[in-house]
């Protein structure tokens, strides 16, 4: 017993020291000058690796390539501090030939490497040829493709002849989420097997530096460089933090407790729900909206995609009327928790494509007209944006906007009317047939769809698939959800789905151009069943019409206005043809802290760039904030 | 002697079938799975960047070569065992080309670190409370410490670990609820590194210990309860033996026969890392990154991990296979 009152003791000591075990979450730096940003890559395993060039191997944006990497052009999904398209190392826009064979970029000077040694056009020749002559490196394949040759005239200039026409060539260094990022010269030239080199010390071009790292990869910590001035940054002024930490704050829950310590100042994402506790309980968080629905409409447009090489899909009716058995109202509360920014067209609802393209093609939309094999209907509402702001009003209150445009920016503008009845003609006029509460594939077997979702490691999206799931089989259909966690992306490439919440739309954001991912979806790149599927067009969708306005697009200029009206008719053919059903943006919920800084990007203040700060473009942040201590 | 050499070797034989055939079934499984390491490379790769179909595809063929993923399974399976008798795993698919031997050396001291001790202390907090109580029958406070134990036992262990991640990380801030030590802190055998080490440790050690504590405590008290029957307890309480030395050198020393092998079984289980404590307070080590590694499909670490783990299993029970006829008669004579 002596042996038992001696353990109580010692617990109870052990307990009241506690306290004295609190601590700053980081050692030997100030916390006002320092930003903690969270990694969404997680735990890097391979964290003592910087070279950023071999596929994989190492981490990308524990700040890596947000501040120690550069390229020629950037484009920002929202409106930039320099407008929507920023020449970096380029002083200009790229100069191509009248046959787009050509390439000539401009180069800024007076940039240099943390090291010292001045970036030149030496530097690009380098990157471009270690590429073309080395297999396995992460843009080794599109320079093989594409380049001919490069050669430097002088200092500041560099020409690439291309093997082919490609008048998107500079989509290749302009950074959406990444690019081809420079190499050093002086420090590759040096190493014998470029796929099998560290760069550990990286030598940076952008404003920051490694000042150290967790060899376990849980944290990653860049000091602003003392010549910060000789950056490409340095035109916009004196970078805010000194110091930025890109750290693995853990699962959701922990994010929001960290922050809620003012232990973690940007929030890559988290759950709806952590958002709102978030809202409710801290202060000093915000999200890209100052209100309901907080998050960032990203540039990538979650739908359900029908595998269109299964038989069953083939015909447009039946995609029509899988569509008109979708209430998305429903689909955005089980979703996001009503915090979804909806689109009917195929194009994300975010930066410059809600006036390009939603806004502009509102009336279009309007006079749509289905024939159901019956009769012709009108089946977009408008207003469904407006009826899901008033749902929420009653429960959200003063946070849901009042605006017409304000309720358009945030939760989208209209989407098809739920309409069983046309749904029911389309079907029959397919073939299919209703015998009793179930519906039959015109060879008389049941019609069973399954929606592969992912699973736990994106609820949003799974939640979304089951709601839909359960919307189809009211109507009569087999339909269910099959979730397939790890091997989402085998599933997808091979085709191995009847229909997937995914994403095949992702575009620039900010610039209207849609090639990004429009090129892709040519029907020259669609494999055959069984075979796997490069990236996009996970619909494996082949269509004339689509291959004559991507055609035409190639031939006219990244800016041409011309561009843009090649967009509209893609999502005119998109409309009529449905291949996809567009659902919503990708809502992240970006959560900032303005407990240490002020100056973040928001939707109402100043849209200077999406806030998730895994992309390369978050480096603008760095130069908008400021200390509040 | 003869005898026991034979038994040794016995043992020895079936300790190198048990590890050949654990390797071989971590090779058939991981090289079954759907989750392709180069699909895996080229989804990171392309989830964000433009994109050219051709270039994707190129891409392909390189990782392929890349990775040696090239030939027919028998000539892969080869290739692995030649790799694996000279203790080589080859590189990590997803943080190639860098030495799955590496990755697993950098994360194993982490976990066996803090299994050690938190299996340590949870066997000998159960085994003293256990003991204490079935021994001290009418004690007031070693009953509500056994409703206690077993109440806290079939909690799931998320739950006991989210619920101190509440307590200790937002309501009563005081102790770190992620990492392995402060940031920006240089590792060495230095204080500052240590004390961070272990504060960091703290709330990892305290959930393994809270939900390990119930099954020893509750495996001694009945262990007890039946030898404090015996006839040479009674014979010992007659002679007027002092109670603490009946309970410790009569009864629990008889008791923690059974407990000793079962610490030397768990001790072994250190190598299979502790997964959800790792993902749920973000703790370093094996469980991070087998979890990684199985949804990278990157197979050369799966394997290196099961492979160590199944050598470390198995080495304890050789272990204790080979000592109990030294210690105890009953095993020799049979």
């Amino acid at each position: 017993m002596r042996a038992l009152r001696s353990l109580m003791l010692a617990l109870a000591l052990a307990v009241a020291g506690l306290p004295a075990l609190a601590q700053e979450p980081i050692s030997n730096l100030p916390r006002n000058q320092t930003l903690i940003v969270e990694n969404p890559e997680g735990t890097i395993k391979n964290a003592g690796w910087f070279n950023i060039w071999a596929v994989n191997a190492g981490g990308q944006s524990t700040g890596l390539h947000q501040l120690a990497m550069d390229t020629f052009w950037y484009i920002d999904p929202q409106r930039g501090i320099d407008g929507v398209w920023m020449n970096s190392l380029a002083s200009e826009k790229p100069i191509y030939n009248a046959d787009f064979t050509e390439m000539t970029v401009k180069l800024r000077p007076g940039i240099f490497w943390s090291d010292g040694v001045e970036f030149t056009s030496a530097d690009v020749v380098f990157t471009t040829e270690l590429h073309m002559k080395t297999n396995g490196m992460r843009w080794s394949a599109p320079f093989q493709i594409n380049v001919a040759s490069v050669s430097a005239p002088d200092r500041n200039t560099v020409v690439f002849k291309l093997k082919k026409p490609n008048s998107r060539f500079h989509a290749l260094f302009t950074v959406r989420w990444n690019a081809v990022w420079m190499m050093p010269k002086h420090v590759f030239e040096k190493v014998a097997d470029p796929l099998k080199f560290d760069f550990n010390k990286p030598v940076s071009l952008g404003a920051y530096v490694l000042h150290s790292y967790d060899p376990n990869g849980k944290w990653f910590i860049w000091q602003m460089r003392d010549d910060w001035q000789r950056t490409t940054l340095g035109r916009f002024g004196k970078p805010g933090p000194k110091y930025v930490a890109y750290v693995d704050p853990g699962p959701p829950d922990k994010r929001v407790i960290a922050q809620m310590n003012h232990e973690l100042d940007i929030i890559h994402d988290t759950s709806a729900e952590g958002m709102f506790t978030l809202a409710k309980q801290s202060k000093t968080s915000r999200g890209w909206f100052k209100g309901f629905p907080y998050a960032h409409p990203d540039p990538t447009l979650p739908s359900v995609i029908f595998n269109d090489q299964n038989e069953l899909f083939k015909d447009r009716r039946v995609r029509w009327a899988l569509a008109l058995l979708i209430d998305i109202k429903a689909v955005s509360l089980a979703s996001y928790r009503g915090a979804a920014t909806i689109s009917a067209i195929a194009i994300p609802p975010t930066g410059t494509h809600t006036e390009s393209y939603h806004a502009a093609m509102e009336s279009w939309l309007k006079d749509f007209e289905l024939d159901t094999g019956k009769r012709k209907i009108k089946p977009y509402n408008p207003a469904v944006g407006k009826e899901i702001a008033e749902m929420l009003r009653p429960s959200m209150g003063d946070q849901i906007p009042k605006d017409p445009k304000e309720i358009a920016k945030s939760f989208g503008m209209g989407w098809w009317k739920p309409d069983p009845q046309a749904a029911t003609e389309l079907l029959q006029a397919a073939g299919f047939t209703k015998r009793g509460t179930d519906w039959y594939t015109p060879d008389g077997k049941v019609f069973t769809v399954k929606i592969v979702v992912e699973g736990e490691a994106r609820p949003v999206m799974t939640r979304a698939g089951s709601m839909i799931a359960q919307q189809w089989r009211q109507f009569g259909i087999d339909a269910k959800t099959d979730v397939a966690q790890g091997t989402m992306n085998d599933r997808r490439a091979s085709g191995d789905f009847d229909t997937i919440i995914s994403w095949s739309v992702e575009t620039w954001g900010g610039h209207p151009d849609l090639s990004f991912f429009l090129d892709s979806w040519h029907s020259q790149f669609v494999s055959p069943p069984g075979k796997s599927q490069t990236p996009r067009n996970w619909q494996r969708w082949a269509s004339p019409a689509l291959d004559k306005i991507i055609e035409q697009i190639r031939t006219v200029g990244f800016d041409d206005p011309k561009s843009l009206e090649l967009g509209r008719e893609y999502v005119k053919l998109m409309v009529q043809e449905m291949p996809i059903i567009p659902l919503m943006a990708y809502n992240v919920f970006t959560v900032m802290d303005e407990t240490y800084w002020k100056g973040y990007p928001s939707a109402e203040a100043d849209p200077y760039t999406d806030p998730v700060p895994n992309w390369g473009n978050s480096r603008a942040m760095m130069v908008k904030l400021k200390p509040t201590k | 002697m003869n005898a026991y050499a034979i038994y040794g070797g016995k043992r020895l034989l079936q300790f190198a079938l048990v590890v050949f055939i654990g390797i071989n079934l971590a090779f058939v499984i991981t090289h079954s799975t759907p989750i392709d390491p180069v699909e895996q490379t080229v989804a990171a790769a392309t989830s964000f960047g433009s994109t050219s179909p051709d270039a994707v595809e190129m891409m392909r063929q390189s990782l392929r070569e890349l990775y040696g993923l090239g030939g027919t399974p028998w000539s892969q399976y080869v290739v692995f065992w030649k790799r694996i008798v000279v203790g080589d795993f080859g590189p990590s698919l997803s943080a190639f080309p860098t030495p799955v031997s590496v990755l697993i050396n950098r994360a194993l001291p982490w976990t066996i670190g803090l299994l050690t001790v938190s299996t340590l202390l949870a066997w000998i907090l159960g085994n003293l409370l256990g003991g204490l109580a079935g021994y001290y029958r009418d004690s007031k406070f070693l009953k509500i410490t056994g409703i206690v134990a077993m109440g806290v036992h079939p909690i799931p262990y998320y739950i006991v670990a989210f619920v101190l991640l509440v307590v200790f990380g937002y309501l009563w801030p005081v102790l770190p609820i992620t990492g392995g030590s402060q940031m920006n802190l240089q590792w060495g055998w230095n204080t500052t590194f240590i004390l961070s080490v272990l504060r960091h440790s703290i709330l990892p050690v305290i959930s393994l210990v809270l939900v390990g504590i119930g099954g020893w405590f509750m495996g001694m008290r009945s262990l007890v309860s039946n030898i404090v029957t015996e006839d040479y307890v009674t014979y010992a309480e007659l002679a007027g033996v002092s109670r603490q030395r009946i309970l410790y050198a009569y009864v629990m020393r008889n008791a923690l026969v059974p407990q000793v092998t079962g610490l030397a079984m768990s001790l072994g289980s250190i190598f299979n890392g502790a997964i959800i404590t790792e993902q749920v307070f973000g703790y370093p080590g094996i469980g991070t990154l087998l979890i990684s590694a199985v949804h990278t499909g990157d197979y050369s670490l799966v394997i290196g991990i099961a492979a160590v783990s199944i050598i470390a299993v198995s080495v304890c029970v050789l272990v204790i296979d080979l000592l109990y006829p030294l210690l105890d008669p009953r095993v020799k004579v049979s």
